[in-house]
């Protein structure tokens, strides 16, 4: 042994390159998945913002945020190339009457802007939502409050457990079954609330219940010793540390709720409609109304039309504002949470 | 002592007011317990409604059936299967062509038109041997046309029997007795069909004379390989060709009056091998296909996530710096937020052609199944749904690894074990059970899913050609959740293919709860008790 080597030093063996080369391929396994999510991301980014985004004041294409679809013609005008929206060619083709001599194509969807899409989701998420947490929070409470382990809250948790790995498309038809026909209900906001409410209802109870179990035991024996009845307790002493956290803990279902397209296809979505929501003649008829919204228009924009320069940018600008919505979210969940661990501490 | 007793009751119970026998805080209590068994409700009424609007497929498909026998369907398809298999034949032939094409070309550098020379003889064989079903081709497409006509009869026949149904239903008995049902005598109707027997058995046996004189004729090949291709064709045929007789027998002994069993509805769908809807000859319901295709999309997408997934889990848990836990986490977490649908346009904008690119680049060539030509097919949505599965894999398997207790990794350095040997022989085993399941409910998320294989899984319902080898996964599929997503939006309330839809709902509905409840066996089961 050369003099140089320390007994302690650790030495260069076969076992420890080994060690090495396989703990180099997990991390490489690692930041390959880092990267691939990454590079899905970015690609939206870079290419969903050239729609999104333009160089000229106010920055942001108005447009696109504050219209509905159109379709697009595109067409060749004394030698020059023009692209206008429908209503724009329509009022174009009045004006200059050759037009309809030469040759137009035209894209559906591919021009105008996404706002009833928008619109469709906000309302969707925030009906579903509503509907979720008054479930869930009211389950949670039962399961961590008053609930003895027995028989019945087996199958209570084992419900649960299963509900949350039953494939979203099964939500879909089940919703389809069961409010659309059965109820009569039809393609409907309604429809949709439920559907999605009862697909992120596990998540919802799984995080309140944490939630719940996170305000120390101090806190309801001390409001039972001072003579507050076990409702008094939940409502005065253990919920207001709660709610935080379940709130938090439940952006985590609006992403999926905003997300998920295979329950709405058959239950609230339409591929496209004039009136916005509001647009309608009774108070009642604004639940029972089909909306447009974001993932399914994702969806019509990038199977149902061809790809080209024009159609991609629509797809490519649709795609990236839900992801935008997405995953601010999901950061508002990720930030939030940490911020609430920090914040409590018992 | 009596007097004051109301008094201290009055103020042990501040909640007099009584529902239904029940004090406050009971009411409560239920209230919250009713919303407890919500889930238990949502479960059970989703089997409710899937089982209500799916169970009526069974009798509509045994019926189905029925009139597939009744109108002389089954009869002909036996002879058509005759000529399908005739049309293999000549496609093995044309392949063969393709073979020797090559050869001629690439090998020996032959010009295209000498090389084309070259094949005239084999042209002429592949022709003549083509054209001897001839026979048998004109009488199935005469007997098509007759079959078909006792098929429209009895629709029509069911419709005015329908119209009766709810005419009568709407109390207009004047109205219902005025529409005229004329029933159709199928015995009466085969008649013509199956008077063909002889016929038939004229032109099967042209048939098979042709082949046999057509067979004497075959040109030797050029070289040893391609003439064992040559053998194997003539093997080929002659196995057809004593096939010929069970036809025959087949046809002889079909009776249309014999009852379809019930059994059969079911059998047939869960074993059918064809999935064919509005074909204006038979409609098939198989889910075979569907399930296959599922089951090879996730397979593909298993393979990628579980090796990325456990060993960044492995790596985020035992290896990496705090500093690199903090970002790596978060940013796996970020992935799973990625809407599907999301993942599923980025396929068909970048993925798929990106891969196609790949595969056709010359120093990937030996990789099995490159290059290929289909976009969108079993890799490219593997590809996606694996990046869909590996955060549900990660977080949980990384749970599971966090569960082990430090002793025993102390145990393990104490013991002179380097980190990889703790990590491979102690970590990894005693966290087995969660790992597996987690791969479990990974494999539950993959198989529900279902805008990244609507858009990315090519859509071709077929059971992909295994005989290709590993380069299957570059073939297009359908998926059971894929084909619920399209057709859904377009069939008739109430009609077969509606319900079939909602049994291929059932099937996946019980697929998911069998492997949830799978992982959750190995989890209370498998766990290395630590204590």
């Amino acid at each position: 042994m050369p003099a140089t080597h320390h007994v302690f030093r650790a030495q260069l063996t076969s076992a420890r390159r080994r060690e090495g080369f396989i703990f180099f391929l997990f991390g490489a396994a690692t930041y390959f998945v880092l990267l691939c999510g990454a590079v899905v991301i970015g690609t939206i980014v870079v290419r969903g913002a050239g729609t999104v985004f333009q160089a000229r004041a106010p920055f942001i294409n108005t447009t696109f945020f504050t219209e509905a679809p159109e379709s697009l013609h595109v067409f060749q005008y004394q030698g020059r190339k023009m692209e206008l929206g429908d209503a724009a060619f329509r009022t174009f083709e009045a004006a200059h009457p050759d037009v309809a001599k030469g040759k137009s194509d035209s894209y559906v969807y591919s021009a105008g802007g996404i706002f009833p899409c928008i619109v469709g989701t906000v309302l969707l998420v925030v009906g579903s939502m509503a509907i979720a947490l008054t479930l869930g929070v009211c389950a949670a409470i039962y399961l961590n409050e008053y609930a003895r382990d027995g028989t019945f809250i087996r199958f209570v948790r084992l419900a649960i457990l299963n509900l949350a790995g039953v494939p979203s498309i099964v939500f879909g038809l089940f919703g389809f079954g069961m409010f659309v026909i059965f109820f009569g209900w039809n393609v409907s906001l309604l429809a949709g609330w439920f559907t999605l409410a009862f697909m992120v209802l596990p998540v919802i109870i799984t995080a309140s219940e944490e939630s719940l179990k996170a305000v120390p035991k101090g806190f309801r024996e001390g409001s039972l010793a001072l003579g507050a009845t076990k409702w008094q307790t939940i409502i005065k002493n253990v919920l207001p540390y709660a709610l935080p956290g379940i709130l938090t803990s439940s952006i985590l279902g609006i992403a999926r709720v905003a997300g998920e397209t295979a329950p709405i296809m058959f239950t609230a979505a339409y591929v496209v409609r004039d009136k916005l929501p509001w647009q309608v003649d009774k108070f009642s008829d604004f639940f029972f109304q089909g909306v447009m919204a974001l993932p399914y228009h994702i969806y019509v924009v990038s199977s149902k039309i061809p790809q080209n320069e024009y159609t991609e940018r629509v797809q490519y600008g649709t795609a990236f504002v839900f992801l935008l919505i997405v995953a601010l979210i999901a950061t508002a969940s990720i930030v939030l949470r940490n911020r609430l661990r920090n914040r409590y501490k018992w | 002592m009596e007097a004051s007793s109301p008094a201290s009751h009055l103020l042990v119970n501040k909640s007099r007011i009584r529902l239904f026998g029940l004090s406050f805080d009971d009411c409560i209590r239920v209230f919250f317990g009713g919303n407890a068994i919500v889930s238990i409700i949502v479960l059970a009424l989703i089997t409710y409604f899937l089982f209500r609007e799916g169970a009526g497929f069974f009798g509509q498909n045994r019926q189905n059936l029925t009139v597939y026998r009744q109108a002389g369907l089954e009869y002909i398809d036996f002879i058509r299967a005759q000529q399908d298999d005739h049309t293999a034949l000549t496609r093995y032939l044309s392949d063969l062509r393709l073979r020797q094409f090559r050869h001629y070309t690439q090998e020996a550098k032959l010009p295209v038109a000498d090389a084309n020379a070259k094949l005239a003889v084999f042209d002429d064989f592949a022709g003549q041997f083509g054209d001897t079903v001839e026979p048998i081709r004109t009488l199935v497409s005469d007997l098509t046309e007759q079959a078909s006509a006792i098929k429209e009869k009895f629709t029509v026949m069911e419709d005015k029997k329908e119209e009766r149904r709810q005419l009568m239903a709407e109390g207009r008995k004047g109205d219902a007795d005025r529409v005229i049902i004329t029933p159709v005598n199928f015995a009466e109707e085969l008649k013509p069909i199956i008077g063909t027997l002889p016929a038939y058995k004229e032109a099967s046996a042209e048939f098979s004379r042709r082949i046999e004189q057509v067979l004497a004729t075959a040109p030797v090949l050029p070289t040893p390989e391609l003439q064992v291709r040559m053998d194997r064709f003539k093997q080929l045929t002659r196995e057809y060709l004593s096939g010929f007789p069970a036809v025959v027998s087949h046809l002889e002994s079909w009776d249309y009056a014999k009852p379809v069993p019930a059994v059969q509805a079911l059998t047939s769908f869960i074993f059918g091998r064809e999935w064919l809807t509005a074909s204006f000859w038979q409609d098939w319901y198989g889910v075979i296909p569907l399930l296959v295709g599922s089951l090879m999309v996730s397979a593909v997408a298993l393979l990628l996530a579980v090796p990325l997934g456990v060993g960044a889990a492995i790596y985020v848990n035992q290896i990496a710096t705090p500093a690199e836990q903090k970002f790596i986490k978060p940013g796996i977490e970020f992935i799973s937020a990625i809407p599907s649908v999301v993942l599923g346009f980025f396929g068909i904008a970048v993925l798929g052609q990106a891969l196609r690119a790949l595969s056709q680049a010359s120093w990937l060539s030996w990789v099995p199944g490159f290059p290929y030509s289909e976009r969108l097919n079993i890799l490219t949505a593997g590809c996606l749904l694996a990046l869909m599965a590996v955060p549900t894999i990660f977080t949980l398997a990384e749970d599971a690894l966090n569960n082990v207790p430090r002793a025993f990794k102390e145990a393990s350095f104490a013991l002179g074990a380097t980190r990889l040997q703790t990590v491979i022989k102690i970590i990894v085993p005693a966290s087995l059970s969660g790992i597996i399941s987690a791969v479990l409910l990974g494999l539950g998320r993959v198989i529900g899913e279902t805008m990244v294989v609507l858009l990315c899984a090519g859509n071709r319902i077929a059971i992909p050609d295994f005989s290709a080898g590993l380069a299957v996964v570059t073939q297009p599929v359908h998926t059971m959740t894929g084909i619920i997503a399209q057709e859904m939006g377009e069939v008739v309330q109430g009609s077969i293919h509606y319900r079939a839809l909602f049994v291929v709902g059932i099937l996946l509905f019980f697929l998911s709860l069998g492997i949830n409840y799978v992982a959750q066996i190995v989890v209370r089961r498998y766990r290395i008790s630590i204590g």
